[in-house]
C-alpha cells in the first residue's frame, strides 16, 4: 500500500480543520479546543501503550503537572495564589518540560514493570499528584483551583481581553478563533513527532521490546532504557494537554485532572485502534465530544430529559453510550477503528488475498497471529 | 469387524491461519497396540496429538481437513474435556506438571473427571503400584522431583482416569540414558495392563524398541509407516534416525578476506566450567569448550541436554550459576543481554521471535539498531542526519535480503510468512548486526531436508562472505556432521565428547546418548 | 494508648473487609487473566441489591440476593463479554473492564440518586465495648465473618476437586485442560466466587459506621488495589497480607492526622495506600507473596 492516499487524506482533513473556524459556532469551537487538546494526549499515550506494549492509569497526572506548571510559571502573584509572570510561550515548554521531567522520575518504575503491572502503578500517580494539587494552595489554588493566564505570542493574544481586531472572509477572529489555529498547530506538530517516532529506530525499538524483551535485548536493545523513553515522551505528551486544556478551559482545578481522564485516555487510544496515531485522534474526537454533544442537544433529543426532572439525564446518557460503545468495539472490531479501517483498505486492495480458511467444527478462533512464537 | 480405537484420516492442520504443520496424515491404533510416531523436531508430531487431543486451538491452531475419530465416533465439534471423558488423555511434552501442586494435589487434578471415588481410589492405587516413588514424596510440590520422578507425575496424572488410549509426546525428553529405559519399560507395563498408547519420539530407538507399529513424519507428512521390526530394517530410517552411517562431508576451509566487513574481527569464545541451575534442577553443569575465530563450532545433543539453555547464556538471557563465558576480553556472564549484543553476538531463537505485524525491513532494521546513532530526537524531527543514516541502513539490509534470497519479501508483514522464510528473516536480523559471533539456534528444526541443505549452504557461504564465528546448536546430527570443523555434546546438561565431527560421531558417549543404553550397547557388540 | 488500640483494630478489621475485595480481585485474574476494573461496581451492586430488597424480604433474605446478583453479574460479564472479545488480552480486557464499570456504575448511580439508600442490618450502629476501647459491631462482626470466609476458600483451594482444578488451571491452564478440566467453568467459578466476596465486603462497606449504600463506595473498593498489589497479583493469602497493610496504613494515618498534617498535607489517609503500593513495587515488582514470571525462552 502506498503513502500516497494516506497524505492526501491528511491534506484534505487539515484544510477542513484550517477552513471550520470560519462557519463554526462558539460552542463547536469550544469542543474543538478540547478535542485538539485530548488527541494530543491521545497520541502520546498510544506510544506507551500501543507501541511499547506499557500500560498508563497515570496519564491525567502528567496533565495535572503541564497544567499547573504552566499556569503557575506564566500567571501573576495575586492575593490567592503566587505565580512567576514568565511569557506564556515559556510557561508552555516549562509544562510539558516538568511532566517529562516527572515521567523520567518515575521511569525507575517505569523500567522494571511490563504492561497491567505498570498500569496499576501509574494508577497511584493520579493519587499522589492530586494530593499535591490540593495541599500545595499557594500555587494551586487549592480545591477550587486558579485562572490560568491565557496565551500570547510576541504581543499576539489568544484571547477576547485584548480585542485588536482580526477578521477573515467577515468572520471576526475573537479569542476562541484564535486559540483554535494555536492549537491546531500544536496537534498536527504533536501527530506529526509521534508518527515520524513510530517509524524511526526507537519506534522499531519499542515495538521489539512489546512484542519480545528478550529477543530486543539480544538485538542490543536497552530495554529497560526504552521502555522510560517511551514514558518519558508519553509523559511530555500528556503535559502539552494539560497545558491546552487548561487554556481552553482559562481556569484550572483537580477535578479536570481525575482517574477518570486517565481513563478515558485510555479509551480514546483502544477505540482507535492501539499503536495508531489516526486512531487515537479518531478516538479523541468521539470521546471528548460526545459528552459535550449530548449535553448541548440534550433538549432537541427526545429520549433525554431535563436535569433534575428524574428521567435519562444527558450526562447520564452519555456515559451509557460511552460504556457501551467501550464494550462494543472490543467485543466487535478487532484492532480498533484503525483495525476496521486498515482491514477494508487491504482488502480493496487484494481481494483475492486469501486467508487460509477454516474449520470442522470447532469454533474458528484464527486470531491476529500475534503470538510471539510458531510453534508446529 | 469392530473400528480401530483411534483413526486418523486425511488429517491437515493449519497454525495462525498460514502455516502448515500437518497435511494429509492417516494412522490407526488398535485396541491394546502401542504405536509411535518418529521424527524430527518441528515434524509436526506435537500437532498430530493435539488434534487427536483437541488442544490445538490455545496454540492458534485448527484443523483444515480431514478427521478425527475414536472407538468408531468423529471427535470433530468436542472440546478436550469431552476426549478425556471419553478415555483419551494426552500427557504433553516437556510434562508440564503443577509445579506448585503437591504430588498428591497433580494427581487429583489428573482425575478431575471422575466422579466415583470408589473407581478414584483404585486408580490411585494402580498408579502408586506402578510409581511407588511417588506414593513417598506425595506431599511434596511436584516442582521439587527429579526430571525423571517428573516424567513420571505426567503419566501418572494421566492415568488417573483410566483412559483407553494414552498420548505420550516426548516421554524420554531430556532424561539421562538408564532413565529413557525405565521409561520404555514402564509404558510396557501400562500396555500390559490393558491401555493402548500412542507415542510421540524423537528417540527412534526408544520408540520402536516398546511400539508395535510406527510411523515416521516428515514436516507434516507421513514419509513411512510400518511395524517397528520393518521400520527398524529400513535404510532410510536407519540413517535418519538412528544415527548410522551419517555422511560426513568435509567442510573447505576459507581463507581470505570478507566480502563485507565485519564489525570487528572475531575473537575467540572460552566457554569454562559454566554451571546454571535452574531451582533444584541442574540444566547445565561444569561445561568447558573453546571456539575459535572463524570456525563453526556446533553444539549437538538429545533435546533437553542444555543446549538452549547454553545459547541462552551465551547471549545474555540467563545467568550462570558457577563458570564463565568470555569472548576475547569480555567476560560475557557479567553482561546484561543488550551489553552482549553491543560486542558484536548476534542470535536466533528456537521459537522464532520476530515482530509479527511489522515488514521484514523493519524486522531486518531492528538488527541494525546497535550501529544506528540516531536517537529520540533526530528521529521524530526527521533531521537530515537520521534520514541519511534511515536510508543507508535500509540499503545495507535490502542487501543482506539478497543474500538469504528475501528480497523480493522485504515490504510483506512477517505474519504472512512461512516457516521457512521466517527462519530466513530471523537470521537476516541477526546478520543485519554486524556479528562477529552468531549463534544459531536450531536454525533449520522444522524444515524439509531440501529446506535444510538450503539453509547449510546459506550458512556456509555467510561463514564465507562475512569471516565470522558461529556457534550451531542443532539436535539433527547429519545437518551439523557436514557444517562444523568443531563438535560438543552435551547430554544431560554435561559435555561428553568433543572434537571433529568424523571424531564425535564414532564416539561411543555420544552413540548411547543418542541411542539409548541398549542400543549403544549392540553398537559395541 | 487505647486511642493507638482502637485506631490498629480498626485498621485491621476495615483491611479484612479490603482483603476480600483485594481476594477478588486475585481469583479473577489467576483464573482468567482479567485485570476486574468493574470489581468495585460489583461491590457497590451487591450493597444496592441488599439496600432495596431488605425492606420487603428481610434484611438476611436480601443478603442472599445481593451475594447471588454479584456473582450472576460477574459470571455474566466473562461469560458473554471477556470470552468474546475480539483480540484477545490482558489489556484488552482490563480496558472492556473499564467499560463495563462505567455502565453499571453510571447505571447504579442513576437508580440511588443522591439520596443514601440505609441496609437494614440488625446490627445497626451498636458498638462492642472491650475496657475502654469500643469497635462498632459491624466491624467486629466483618472481622468475623472475613475469617470465614478465607477459612472457607482455603477448604476450598486445598480439600476440594473443584478447588484443586482451579488451582491446576491458573498455573497452567492448557494442560489443566488436558486433564478433562473445563476451563471455562472454572473461570466462571473464579467470577462467581469474587461476586461473593464483593458483595460481602459491599455489605460491610455500607453498614455503620458509614453511612449507607452511596455511588463512592465503589470508589471505596479501589483502595483494595494497592492491596491486591501489595500482596502479589496472583495470591489469595497475598490479598488477605496487602489488605491487612493497607487497612492499618489507612487507619493509622487518617487517626494521627492532626499530627501528621504539617508533614503530610490533609487527606493524606487516602493517597497513603497508593504510595505504600508504590514503594513496594520499586523493591519487589512481584509484590510481597507473587510468584515471580520466568520467562523461558
Amino acid at each position: 500500500m502506498s503513502d500516497l492516499p494516506k497524505k492526501l487524506a491528511g491534506l484534505a482533513l487539515l484544510l477542513v480543520a484550517l477552513a471550520l473556524p470560519l462557519v463554526l459556532t462558539d460552542f463547536w469551537l469550544q469542543t474543538g479546543l478540547f478535542v485538539m487538546a485530548t488527541a494530543i494526549g491521545a497520541v502520546g499515550l498510544t506510544l506507551l501503550v500501543g507501541v511499547a506494549g506499557q500500560l498508563s492509569l497515570g496519564h491525567a497526572a502528567f496533565a495535572a503537572i503541564g497544567a499547573y506548571v504552566y499556569a503557575w510559571t506564566s500567571g501573576e502573584t495575586t492575593g490567592s495564589v503566587a505565580g512567576l509572570g514568565l511569557p506564556p510561550v515559556v510557561g508552555l515548554v516549562l509544562g510539558v518540560g516538568a511532566a517529562a521531567l516527572v515521567g523520567a522520575a518515575f521511569s525507575p518504575v517505569a523500567g522494571r514493570l511490563r504492561g497491567i503491572y505498570l498500569g496499576l502503578a501509574t494508577l497511584g500517580l493520579v493519587f499522589v499528584v492530586r494530593h499535591l494539587v490540593v495541599n500545595l494552595e499557594d500555587w494551586t489554588g487549592g480545591f477550587v483551583g486558579r485562572s490560568v493566564q491565557s496565551f500570547a505570542l510576541g504581543g499576539f493574544s489568544f484571547s477576547n481581553r485584548d480585542p485588536d481586531y482580526l477578521a477573515v472572509a467577515g468572520v471576526e477572529f475573537e479569542g476562541l478563533h484564535r486559540l483554535w489555529y494555536l492549537f491546531l498547530a500544536l496537534a498536527v506538530a504533536a501527530v506529526w513527532l509521534a508518527a515520524n517516532l513510530r517509524g524511526s529506530r526507537t519506534g522499531r525499538a519499542w515495538a521489539n521490546v512489546r512484542d519480545s524483551e528478550t529477543a530486543a535485548a539480544a538485538m542490543g536493545i536497552g530495554v529497560a532504557r526504552a521502555k522510560a523513553a517511551a514514558f518519558v515522551v508519553s509523559s511530555g505528551y500528556a503535559g502539552l494537554t494539560g497545558a491546552m486544556l487548561a487554556l481552553a478551559y482559562g481556569r484550572v482545578a483537580p477535578d479536570v485532572f481525575s482517574l477518570t481522564a486517565s481513563i478515558d485516555f485510555l479509551v480514546m487510544i483502544v477505540l482507535g485502534g492501539l499503536g495508531s496515531v489516526a486512531g487515537a485522534v479518531v478516538g479523541a474526537v468521539f470521546v471528548t465530544s460526545l459528552p459535550l454533544v449530548l449535553a448541548q442537544y440534550s433538549s432537541s433529543l427526545p429520549f433525554l430529559a431535563a436535569p433534575g426532572s428524574g428521567g435519562l439525564e444527558a450526562s447520564t446518557a452519555s456515559r451509557i453510550v460511552y460504556g457501551l460503545a467501550i464494550i462494543a468495539v472490543l467485543v466487535f472490531v478487532r484492532g480498533g477503528l484503525a483495525g476496521l479501517v486498515r482491514r477494508r483498505l487491504t482488502r480493496s486492495a487484494a481481494p483475492s488475498a486469501a486467508r487460509t480458511p477454516v474449520d470442522d467444527g470447532q469454533p474458528a478462533a484464527v486470531s491476529p497471529p500475534r503470538s510471539k512464537e510458531t510453534t508446529r | 469387524m469392530p473400528p480401530p480405537l483411534l483413526s486418523v484420516e486425511h488429517l491437515d492442520v493449519v497454525y495462525d491461519g498460514t502455516i502448515t504443520a500437518l497435511s494429509d496424515v492417516s494412522l490407526t491404533v488398535e485396541p491394546g497396540q502401542v504405536v509411535a510416531v518418529l521424527g524430527s523436531n518441528g515434524a509436526g508430531k506435537t500437532s498430530l496429538l493435539r488434534a487427536v487431543s483437541r488442544s490445538l486451538q490455545p496454540y492458534g491452531g485448527t484443523v483444515t481437513g480431514g478427521a478425527v475419530r475414536f472407538a468408531g465416533q468423529d471427535l470433530a465439534g468436542t472440546d478436550a474435556a469431552d476426549v478425556v471423558r471419553r478415555g483419551l488423555v494426552q500427557v504433553p511434552e516437556g510434562r508440564r506438571i503443577f509445579r506448585d501442586l503437591t504430588v498428591a494435589e497433580n494427581l487429583r487434578a489428573g482425575g478431575y473427571t471422575v466422579r466415583d471415588a470408589r473407581a478414584r481410589a483404585q486408580a490411585r492405587d494402580r498408579v502408586f503400584d506402578l510409581f511407588p516413588i511417588l506414593a513417598e514424596r506425595r506431599d511434596q510440590p511436584g516442582g521439587l522431583l527429579s526430571g525423571g520422578q517428573q516424567q513420571m507425575l505426567a503419566m501418572a496424572r494421566a492415568l488417573m482416569v483410566s483412559p483407553q488410549l494414552l498420548l505420550l509426546d516426548e516421554p524420554s525428553l531430556g532424561l539421562a540414558p538408564l532413565l529413557v529405559d525405565q521409561i520404555g519399560e514402564i509404558v510396557t507395563e501400562i500396555n500390559k495392563q490393558g491401555t493402548a498408547v500412542l507415542l510421540i519420539e524423537q528417540n527412534a530407538v526408544m520408540g520402536l524398541r516398546v511400539a508395535d507399529a510406527a510411523y515416521v513424519l516428515e514436516t507434516g507428512r507421513v514419509t513411512a509407516a510400518g511395524t517397528s521390526a520393518e521400520l527398524s530394517a529400513s535404510d532410510e530410517v536407519r540413517e535418519r534416525y538412528l544415527g548410522v552411517a551419517a555422511p560426513v562431508v568435509e567442510t573447505e576451509t576459507v581463507r581470505g578476506e570478507p566480502a563485507i566487513a565485519t564489525a570487528q574481527p572475531p575473537q575467540q569464545l572460552r566457554v569454562e566450567g559454566l554451571t546454571v541451575r535452574f531451582g533444584g534442577i541442574t540444566a547445565l553443569s561444569e561445561v568447558s569448550f573453546t571456539v575459535e575465530p572463524g570456525t563453526v563450532h556446533a553444539l549437538i545433543g538429545p533435546n533437553g541436554a542444555g543446549k538452549s539453555t547454553l545459547v541462552n547464556v551465551l547471549g545474555g538471557a540467563y545467568r550462570a550459576t558457577e563458570g564463565s563465558v568470555h569472548y576475547g576480553d569480555a567476560e560475557l556472564t557479567a553482561l546484561r543481554s543488550d551489553k552482549v549484543a553491543g560486542l558484536g553476538v548476534a542470535r536466533t531463537f528456537q521459537n522464532i521471535s520476530l515482530a509479527l505485524e511489522d515488514t521484514v525491513e523493519d524486522n531486518l532494521l531492528v538488527g541494525r539498531h546497535r550501529l544506528m546513532h540516531r536517537g529520540l530526537l533526530p528521529g521524530a524531527l526527521k533531521l537530515p542526519g537520521a534520514r541519511r543514516e534511515e536510508r543507508a541502513h535500509r540499503e545495507t539490509v535490502a542487501g543482506i535480503a539478497e543474500l538469504l534470497g528475501i528480497a523480493h519479501l522485504l515490504r510483506t508483514p512477517v505474519h504472512t510468512l512461512a516457516y521457512g522464510d521466517r527462519k530466513r528473516v530471523e537470521m537476516g536480523r541477526a546478520l543485519a548486526a554486524r556479528p562477529s559471533l552468531l549463534l544459531l539456534d536450531e536454525p533449520v528444526a522444522g524444515m524439509t531436508h531440501g529446506e535444510s541443505q538450503d539453509m547449510a549452504d546459506t550458512i556456509r557461504q555467510v561463514r564465507r562472505d562475512l569471516g565470522l564465528s558461529i556457534v550451531l546448536v542443532e539436535h539433527d546430527m547429519p545437518f551439523v556432521m557436514g557444517l562444523a570443523e568443531q563438535v560438543t555434546v552435551l547430554d544431560f546438561g554435561k559435555k561428553i565428547a568433543e572434537g571433529t565431527p568424523a571424531q564425535v560421531q564414532r564416539d561411543p558417549e555420544v552413540l548411547r546418548a543418542y541411542l539409548g543404553a541398549s542400543a549403544a550397547g549392540d553398537a559395541a557388540a | 494508648m487505647s486511642y493507638f488500640l482502637e485506631q490498629v483494630l480498626n485498621g485491621l478489621s476495615y483491611g479484612l473487609v479490603l482483603s476480600l475485595i483485594a481476594a477478588g480481585f486475585a481469583i479473577v485474574f489467576t483464573s482468567t487473566g482479567v485485570l476486574n476494573f468493574a470489581h468495585g461496581s460489583i461491590v457497590l451492586l451487591g450493597a444496592y441489591l441488599v439496600a432495596v430488597l431488605h425492606e420487603g424480604i428481610g434484611f438476611w433474605p436480601a443478603v442472599l440476593v445481593g451475594l447471588a446478583g454479584a456473582a450472576l453479574v460477574g459470571v455474566s460479564i466473562n461469560a458473554v463479554l471477556v470470552r468474546n472479545l475480539a483480540d484477545k488480552g490482558p489489556d484488552t480486557a482490563a480496558i472492556l473492564m473499564l467499560g463495563v464499570d462505567i455502565v453499571l456504575l453510571t447505571e447504579l448511580t442513576r437508580r440511588i440518586g443522591n439520596q443514601v439508600l440505609t441496609l437494614g442490618a440488625p446490627w445497626g450502629a451498636s458498638v462492642v465495648r472491650l475496657g475502654d476501647i469500643s469497635l462498632p459491631t459491624g466491624r467486629v462482626l466483618a472481622a468475623g465473618v472475613t475469617v470465614v470466609a478465607f477459612a472457607g476458600l482455603w477448604y476450598l483451594f486445598s480439600r476440594t476437586d473443584l478447588g484443586v482444578g482451579m488451582r491446576a488451571a491458573a498455573a497452567d491452564g492448557p494442560t489443566a485442560s488436558l486433564m478433562g478440566i473445563r476451563l471455562s467453568r472454572t473461570a466462571a467459578t473464579g467470577w462467581a466466587l469474587a461476586g461473593v466476596l464483593a458483595a460481602v465486603a459491599g455489605v460491610f462497606l455500607t453498614s455503620f459506621p458509614a453511612p449507607g449504600v452511596a455511588p463512592t463506595v465503589a470508589l471505596s473498593a479501589l483502595a483494595a488495589i494497592p492491596a491486591w498489589v501489595l500482596g502479589g497479583f496472583d495470591s489469595v493469602p497475598g490479598a488477605v497480607v496487602g489488605g491487612l497493610v493497607i487497612g492499618l496504613t489507612s487507619a493509622l494515618v487518617t487517626g494521627y492526622e492532626a499530627q501528621l498534617e504539617p508533614f503530610l498535607g490533609t487527606g493524606f489517609g487516602e493517597v497513603a495506600p497508593y504510595v505504600v503500593m508504590i514503594v513496594v513495587l520499586l523493591v519487589r515488582p512481584s509484590g510481597l507473596l507473587g510468584s515471580k514470571e520466568a520467562v523461558r525462552v
